[in-house]
């Protein structure tokens, strides 16, 4: 058992690092053949005013004269030492760059999630204690609204309401306590629907299962029926789903800042791809593949933890009883 | 205190009503519908404390309806009308609130399917703590007692072990006993049992009924017993009610309505039951029988020669089958009889060349099917058929009827279109399928009709042999007798030669010509049915035949006794 687990969790380790190495190659190449120069782009802008000299040496700096491969090579293993090298704009290492930026975005992204997880556990559990007729059909309807409102207008609109009219936050400091509070709100209502859907759709699955009848017959009530049977089956799946939503909570990230003004990688990458700053864009492309493929990697291992059938994987039944039965379960894996 | 003595409905405080003890149950004009869908009609009967009483019919026939009605327990979308009195009060008027202290303490339930009836995630104690609270003890020690005590008494060896383990680490007869303990945990006045032990082999099926009978004399409960097969409605039930189509066909005295049914319907049960009937295909299976003597000294069909396949399981040794031998000559059928787990879906999955064995020889029509390349093991495949066990997952749900049965015929690239066309139009109108199912899927095909495709679908390769995997175990047994006779005529008019794989001895004597018993991979006994029939020779086999419910009253086994829960009764 103990054995297996490790296997498991050594393969699924192995396969994250290929995946982030293979996102990192991919990022690297389509940069590379977008339309579009930086050394054109960038260094000879008149803006920026360089010299010849100057840009020579940026160039040779960057490796820019390089062929492709050659330039994904040392990109790739200065990315491997933690090395994500130096942004063409500001010829800062990229790595503070990121540093400045990435506690905004992370209190921002967390507070999401957790409003995102409260919202869909109080509307899916919610409909265990309504009745049909009145209240649980609106409690239903509740996520595909919150799935049909785009959420920058959901930022506008709490902006409006709590920024301007109420005087709740001064729409200036985006960074203060309350204004973090309706960001974290804007960004979570949308991933609040997608949670609150998989909960009610398993909680109606598993309502309808033979062992929720059999429970019942024993004499438990709703609320002990819930409590007791339905809430640990029907929950255990989000954990995958908010491991797939950790995408969405970084795309929206990077809305939800813009709306409401914030600093953070959202903005970065705004500056980043407006100026073709292509080692910012690698690094943060690579950074938030990092941070999926990680999220997902633990949701993977934690998952057999929490759900004893998942503990079967490839492990023959107990025998614990009678000689004729015992055979059985044995004989049925090897066979089935 | 006694567990019920506290309940408003409990059966001590019928006693104070003047006159005859009222029924425990009395069902009157009880009717259930599914929107406009009348499932159950105007239903009545009566069960006595103490008593037992067994609903009879088929899938569909509205039993489980009546049993979940009982319970409070429909589906969403149910509707029940008319009166369910238990201890004289009508249930079904009750408020959720007053009918649930009910459910458990003086109504148990045993489901169906044991395999879905336990909460997979949670463990098989913290399930039975639910069942255990309904004794309104206060003594955590003394309740996890009473939980193992009543695990022993259900027959589960190792009580503690059954405690600590989840759902998917015990096998279906386990967790049939383990629902049957928490059933009868809180000692409930009625237990209602729905089919429980349709999913077993028969001599567990055997031991989960004894223990019922066992339990029904000790605990003084009344049994309501929901089955399809009349034997066991017959040897379980001291009355019967027969439905079909939600509608009471007959209802009576155990004895009255065995011996001499009334209505058309109950002596077609009768007559479906392959225990009481083991004669009835004696004419179809004739041809067989003088084949098997004319033909001793030709090919056998199926030759196979001490076949020995061993599996390696978390590092240990498993031999699935060991050393087996039979034949089965041109035109008979041979039946492979064994539970779960001795060896005999290994054997046929060798027979089929899925497996290879570790030694031995099997031969298919002199050919052998050992050792040979996937290619060439394709036409060897083309005389060898199978059927599978369950109708309902065998057949792709997206296909029409048509395309399935024509599909091997296009793999084997024979014939043209309209040659195709015509072989799959005489390949159904062989099982007794009408041409107007062609374009249905199999979703709008009963369970029957579905298990005659894929009869009809092994057969238009035009096979010699064809091995019958459990074909009617999904199937009830009217169902079953439709199906027996489809394959016997079939066998009678084309000549086909049978592998026929069971766990049931009463339809093996109906159709097979030859038995090979198999127990935990060896072959324990083989020979003529007649012979193994009349004169078992091991153990097994006799054990076996002893567990095929034949229709008579069996008297209970012996009783136990219940310190754990007499303490409790009397602290």
């Amino acid at each position: 058992m103990r054995q297996r687990y490790l296997t498991y969790a050594a393969k699924r380790l192995a396969q994250a690092v290929i995946v982030i190495l293979l996102t990192y190659v991919f990022t690297f190449v389509v940069i590379s053949i977008l339309p579009g120069d930086p050394i054109t782009n960038v260094l000879r802008d008149p803006q920026n005013g360089f010299t010849e000299d100057q840009i020579k040496a940026i160039v040779a700096a960057q490796g820019l004269d390089q062929p492709i491969p050659v330039q994904l090579w040392t990109s790739l293993s200065h990315f491997l030492a933690g090395d994500l090298g130096l942004s063409m704009r500001s010829t800062r290492p990229v790595t503070t760059l990121i540093a400045e930026v990435l506690p905004s975005t992370l209190v921002l992204a967390s507070s999401g999630l957790a409003v995102a997880l409260l919202l869909a556990a109080v509307i899916a559990y919610g409909t265990q204690f309504l009745s049909k007729r009145f209240g649980q059909g609106l409690l239903r309807a509740f996520p595909s609204l919150f799935l049909s409102v785009p959420n920058f207008v959901i930022g506008l609109v709490l902006i409006h309401t709590f920024g301007f009219q109420l005087g709740l936050f001064r729409v200036i400091e985006p960074e203060s306590a309350w204004a973090t509070f309706f960001a974290a709100i804007a960004l979570g209502i949308p991933i609040s629907a997608q949670i609150a859907e998989v909960l009610i759709a398993n909680l109606d699955t598993e309502s309808r299962q033979e062992y929720a009848a059999v429970a019942r017959s024993r004499g438990l009530g709703q609320a002990r029926l819930f409590a007791k049977h339905l809430l640990k089956p029907s929950s255990l799946p989000v954990v995958t789903v908010i491991a797939l939503t950790i995408g969405e909570l970084l795309g929206g990230s990077l809305i939800t800042e813009t709306v409401f003004g914030r600093m953070g990688i959202g903005s970065l990458v705004q500056r980043s791809a407006a100026a073709q700053d292509l080692p910012v864009l690698q690094a943060v492309v690579s950074l938030a593949a990092v941070v999926f493929v990680l999220v997902n990697l633990i949701a993977d291992l934690v998952y057999p933890l929490l759900d004893p059938r998942l503990r079967l994987v490839g492990d023959a039944k107990q025998q614990p009883n009678t000689a004729d039965e015992s055979s059985a379960p044995t004989l049925q894996a090897v066979t089935g | 205190m006694a567990p019920q003595d506290g309940l408003s409905a409990s059966p001590t405080r019928a006693g104070i009503l003047p006159g005859p003890t009222p029924p425990l149950l009395r069902v009157d004009g009880l009717s259930v519908s599914y929107g406009p869908h009348e499932v159950v009609t105007d239903v009545g009967f009566e069960l006595r404390r103490g008593e037992s009483l067994a609903l009879i019919g088929e899938s569909g026939s509205g039993k489980s309806t009546i049993a979940r009605s009982v319970l409070r327990l429909l589906p969403h979308g149910g509707r029940a009308t008319g009166r369910v009195e238990f201890n004289g009060q009508d249930v079904l008027g009750l408020s959720e609130r007053r009918f649930r202290p009910l459910r458990g303490r003086a109504i148990g339930f045993v489901p169906q399917d044991p395999g879905n009836a336990l909460n997979p995630v949670r463990t098989i104690g913290a399930q039975a703590e639910e069942a255990a609270a309904l004794l309104d003890q206060p003594d955590t020690a003394l309740r996890k007692r009473l939980i193992l005590e009543t695990f022993a008494q259900v027959g589960l060896d190792t009580p503690q072990r059954v405690y600590d383990a989840y759902p998917y680490q015990l096998s279906g007869g386990m967790l049939q006993r383990v629902l049957i303990g928490l059933a009868i945990l809180p000692r409930p006045a009625l237990l209602v049992a729905d089919e429980p032990t349709s999913a077993l082999d028969v001599t567990i099926q055997k031991r989960i009924l004894d223990l019922l009978s066992q339990l029904r004399r000790d605990l003084d409960i009344s049994l309501l017993l929901i089955t399809h097969d009349l034997a066991i409605a017959a040897e379980r039930a001291d009355s019967l009610v027969v439905l079909k189509d939600g509608v009471v066909q007959e209802t009576g005295s155990t004895a009255l309505v065995f011996s001499a049914p009334a209505s058309a319907y109950a002596r077609k049960l009768h007559a479906d039951v392959p225990a009481l009937n083991p004669d009835r295909y004696a004419d179809l299976r004739g041809t067989g029988f003088r084949r098997l003597q004319a033909g001793l000294r030709e090919t056998p069909k199926i030759a196979v020669t001490a076949v020995t396949k061993t599996f390696t399981v978390d590092g240990k040794a498993l031999t699935a089958v060991d050393g087996v031998t039979f034949t089965v000559p041109a035109g008979t059928t041979r039946a492979l009889v064994g539970e779960s787990g001795s060896g005999k879906t290994t054997t046929v999955r060798l027979l089929l060349g899925i497996e290879q064995p570790d030694s031995g020889d099997i031969r298919i029509a002199g050919e052998p099917i050992t050792g040979r390349s996937h290619a060439s093991l394709r036409a060897v495949r083309r005389h060898l058929q199978l059927v599978y066990q369950n109708p309902f997952t065998s057949l792709d749900p997206t296909w029409k009827v048509e395309s399935l049965v024509r599909e091997p015929l296009d793999r084997f690239g024979i014939g043209t279109r309209r040659e195709r066309a015509e072989r799959v139009r005489v390949a159904l109108a062989d099982v007794g399928l009408g041409e107007h199912l062609l374009a249905r899927r199999p979703d709008a095909l009963s369970g029957g009709q579905r298990q005659r495709v894929a009869i009809a679908r092994s057969l238009i390769l035009k096979p010699d042999v064809i091995v019958l995997d459990e074909p009617t175990s999904a199937l009830d047994v009217s169902v079953q007798a439709d199906i027996v006779e489809v394959l016997l005529a079939l066998q009678a008019k084309l000549g086909l030669t049978y592998l026929f794989v069971s766990h049931d001895l009463a339809l093996v004597r109906q159709l097979a010509h030859a038995v090979s018993i198999m127990h935990r991979g060896r072959i324990v006994e083989q020979g003529a049915v007649s012979d193994i029939f009349d004169n078992p020779q091991h153990a097994y086999t006799a054990a076996l035949l002893a567990a095929v419910p034949s229709g008579l009253a069996r008297p209970a086994p012996q009783s136990r006794s219940w310190p754990a829960l007499n303490a409790a009764r009397t602290a």
